[in-house]
């Protein structure tokens, strides 16, 4: 149970919602699914006397557009997996999203958007938001702002939010080509320890592996130098690689950077031969 | 002489809860189990982490199961809750607790709840689930007595008696 003397606040407008974060600066917290917040507040790991819930806001919706994806921050795990047209044009979400642990009862309430401004080194979406290329819109107290996926995690819970602000909707390009997506995890239920989403254009001129959670920020390595002038990827060469990218990993209680770093690599190989396999079909 | 300090933020909220509507005091800080413990003193729905992880307060809220220890009440006015006193909606036991019994799918009852309405919700969306569909469906569930082994039983015998009744 929360010990502070909380206010809740349920805004009708994003004009209102920035006002209420702006007004109460440190002092308030955004209110999203509240499967991270809830129970940081119950454990006083938070303990801001304010908090501003998005639920009025309509940001719940799924909406396509020519070229993207427009995904609002509220937007529940489960509606990302149910998505039609999320299965047409960003297929990796949606099986991101399938992955999510806790049971059917957190992918009801979690978001991806809570889940990004978390940015929990050791999670599923940071990663995948930036190997897709997404663009996080943010409200603020001077309005809309748009942030790259690559520029919006600063750190390990770090992001560019500012003061005032908070993440509207997440705008995901089409996907135009399959993406490889490997995580490890220690059990059913665990957080990821580290991710890895392959990508390979159709003229397999650029690989590209994402890491997530081997860093506090997730981590995009070229693979073009494996790449021989057939355009086959020499997979063998992938864990060295890798290796050598990591040189400053993430520590946390569910696993030291030194497993994250000897893991790494494996995982992004296992990306990789997923998508080839895919590829050679 | 100090003063008292002053009373939490709260509000009254309407709940509609087993088809009953309920006006409820509630202080804004009052998570939505709680609320349905003390508040509506119906304790069927279990408070087991506070964390949202063992799934012994899972509830229905507007017809989606959730960890009801994740939710603030302040959030949820107005919407419809199923708790497990109306599980079955009625008198009799659901066919998914009749299977529990007869399978010996529980033991203390604490996480049955749960496990419960995580079935449901399952069994809704996939009449027919292999073991390996069951254990992923309830690992949002812990159970500290069982080993759930007769679990799944129970939860593939439910499904049989929901698919030939």
């Amino acid at each position: 149970m929360i010990r502070t003397d909380l206010r809740y606040h349920r805004p009708d407008t994003p004009e209102q919602a920035s006002a209420h974060l702006a007004a109460h600066g440190d002092d308030a917290v955004v209110l999203g699914g509240g499967t991270l917040l809830v129970p940081m507040l119950g454990r006083a790991e938070v303990t801001a006397r304010h908090a501003v819930d998005l639920r009025g806001l309509g940001l719940d919706t799924v909406t396509e557009h020519a070229g993207h994806v427009e995904i609002g921050a509220m937007t529940t795990y489960h509606r990302v997996h149910t998505s039609p047209v999320l299965a047409r044009r960003a297929p990796l979400l949606v099986r991101m999203a399938a992955g999510i642990t806790g049971g059917e009862q957190i992918r009801n309430l979690g978001t991806i958007g809570g889940s990004a401004c978390h940015a929990n080194p050791s999670s599923d979406v940071p990663a995948v938001l930036v190997a897709l290329g997404a663009t996080l819109r943010l409200h603020g107290p001077a309005g809309h702002r748009d942030v790259a996926a690559a520029d919006f995690f600063r750190g390990a819970f770090a992001t560019d939010l500012a003061a005032g602000e908070f993440l509207a909707s997440l705008r995901v390009p089409h996907q135009h080509h399959r993406a490889g997506y490997h995580k490890l995890t220690l059990c059913e239920g665990s957080w990821p320890i580290v991710t890895a989403v392959a990508t390979l254009d159709p003229e397999r001129r650029g690989a590209e592996v994402t890491v997530g959670a081997a860093k506090a920020v997730p981590m995009r390595i070229p693979l073009t130098t494996l790449l021989d002038d057939a355009g086959r990827l020499d997979v063998g060469g992938i864990e060295a690689l890798v290796r050598h990218r990591i040189d400053d990993p993430w520590s946390d209680v569910l696993a030291d950077g030194s497993y994250r770093r000897a893991v790494a690599g494996a995982v992004c190989r296992r990306a990789v031969a997923e998508l080839l396999e895919g590829a050679n079909r | 002489m100090t003063e008292p300090a002053p009373p939490p933020p709260g509000r009254t909220i309407r709940l509609r809860v087993n088809g009953t509507e309920h006006t409820v005091a509630i202080e804004d800080r009052e998570l939505l189990v709680d609320v349905i413990r003390r508040r509506l003193a119906m304790t069927g729905t279990h408070a087991g982490c506070y964390g949202g992880d063992c799934g012994a307060c899972t509830v229905t809220v507007n017809g989606a199961i959730v960890k009801s220890c994740l939710m603030l009440a302040a959030s949820v006015d107005g919407a419809e809750i199923t708790t497990i006193e109306g599980f079955s909606g009625g008198a009799d036991l659901d066919p998914i607790q009749e299977a529990f019994w007869a399978e010996d799918g529980f033991q203390c009852g604490f996480c049955l709840p749960g496990q419960l309405f995580a079935t449901r919700d399952l069994l809704d969306r996939d009449p027919d689930p292999d073991d390996d569909v069951i254990r992923g469906a309830l690992s949002g569930n812990i159970c500290r007595c069982t080993g759930y082994v007769a679990m799944v039983r129970a939860v593939r015998t439910a499904a049989r008696e929901r698919r030939a009744p």
